[in-house]
């Protein structure tokens, strides 16, 4: 949730406000798949029967979607880029309790 | 000589074994409690859905007045030209209907129409997520979130043996702070 991952500019507009895109660099992506253990899946499980947010998911898919955004930054930065514009994510549920989540945006020079 | 034959290969099958049998035991303690459980959701979850609801609506609203405008826009582009910072941010909530309330939508879906019951759950964590986003906003020094997204995904997919049925929504946007 900062503005600058690793001095990366990441925003999910097409144009970055005040700033001019010099050059696009292809697309950059991250993904990243996890699980809480079994004892938490016991627990949400349980939890779910109550209704309600499931507080230890929501926390799984957090850790998740920042080491999704971790990855995509990691790639740009090796495309020497100064900011991902664009950016989507996409979420699906592989089994019960382990969701992949992915992070994709256009790695551009702005300045 | 044949008795550790026999001993070691019991002692590795019984400690391979261990973790399962926890999980057989997790298994009929769930099944024990389950209708007590149910019971419980019949009593108090109605109630709960609505007080998250009352929460979500007064912070929102308390939100409001404070900054004198909903902080969130769809819109991408058109926006002032004075933006001197922004980044990405975003709010995920995973929110699910109790199972009492799964048992009156299958009643509902048998006789067909509207199921208002699992749309104001799935209506509650979207506030919930949208609520997050703007109090992400405001924590992170932005004075407005442009280009907001919704997505909604299934925790439990179908085929997959979960006992857990919840939707995650997941509010993202650009938040912008003015000069």
């Amino acid at each position: 949730m900062e503005q600058t991952v690793q001095g990366i500019l990441v925003v999910n507009t097409e144009t970055i406000p005040g700033m001019m895109i010099t050059e696009t660099l292809g697309v950059v992506s991250g993904s990243t798949v996890r699980a809480k253990n079994v004892g938490r899946d016991i627990t949400q499980g349980l939890r779910n029967i109550m209704g309600g947010e499931l507080v230890k998911y929501t926390e799984l898919l957090e850790e998740s979607r920042q080491e999704a955004i971790g990855r995509m930054v990691a790639e740009a930065m090796g495309r020497g880029a100064t900011a991902i514009v664009n950016v989507r994510f996409a979420t699906s549920a592989v089994t019960a309790g382990a969701a992949e989540l992915f992070a994709y945006g256009t790695a551009v020079k702005a300045e | 000589m044949t008795e550790w034959a026999v001993i070691i290969p019991l002692a590795i099958g019984s400690i391979c074994a261990l973790p399962l049998l926890l999980l057989a035991a997790f298994g009929m303690l769930y099944a024990f409690a389950y209708p007590f459980m149910l019971i419980w959701a019949f009593f108090f979850s109605g109630k709960r859905l609505d007080d998250q609801i009352a929460d979500t609506t007064s912070r929102e609203i308390s939100l409001r007045d404070s900054l004198g405008r909903d902080p969130l826009t769809t819109l991408d582009g058109g926006y002032r030209t004075d933006i001197t910072e922004c980044g990405v941010i975003w709010a995920g909530v995973v929110f699910g209907p109790s199972h009492w309330h799964l048992l009156i939508g299958f009643i509902n879906n048998l006789i067909g129409g509207s199921i208002d019951i699992l749309q104001k759950v799935v209506a509650a964590g979207r506030a919930e997520a949208m609520q997050r986003l703007r109090e992400n906003a405001v924590s992170n020094g932005y004075d407005d979130v442009i280009n907001v997204r919704i997505d909604t995904s299934d925790m439990a997919p179908q085929g997959a043996q979960s006992k857990v049925k919840a939707v995650e929504v997941f509010a993202y946007g650009t938040g912008v702070k003015y000069g």
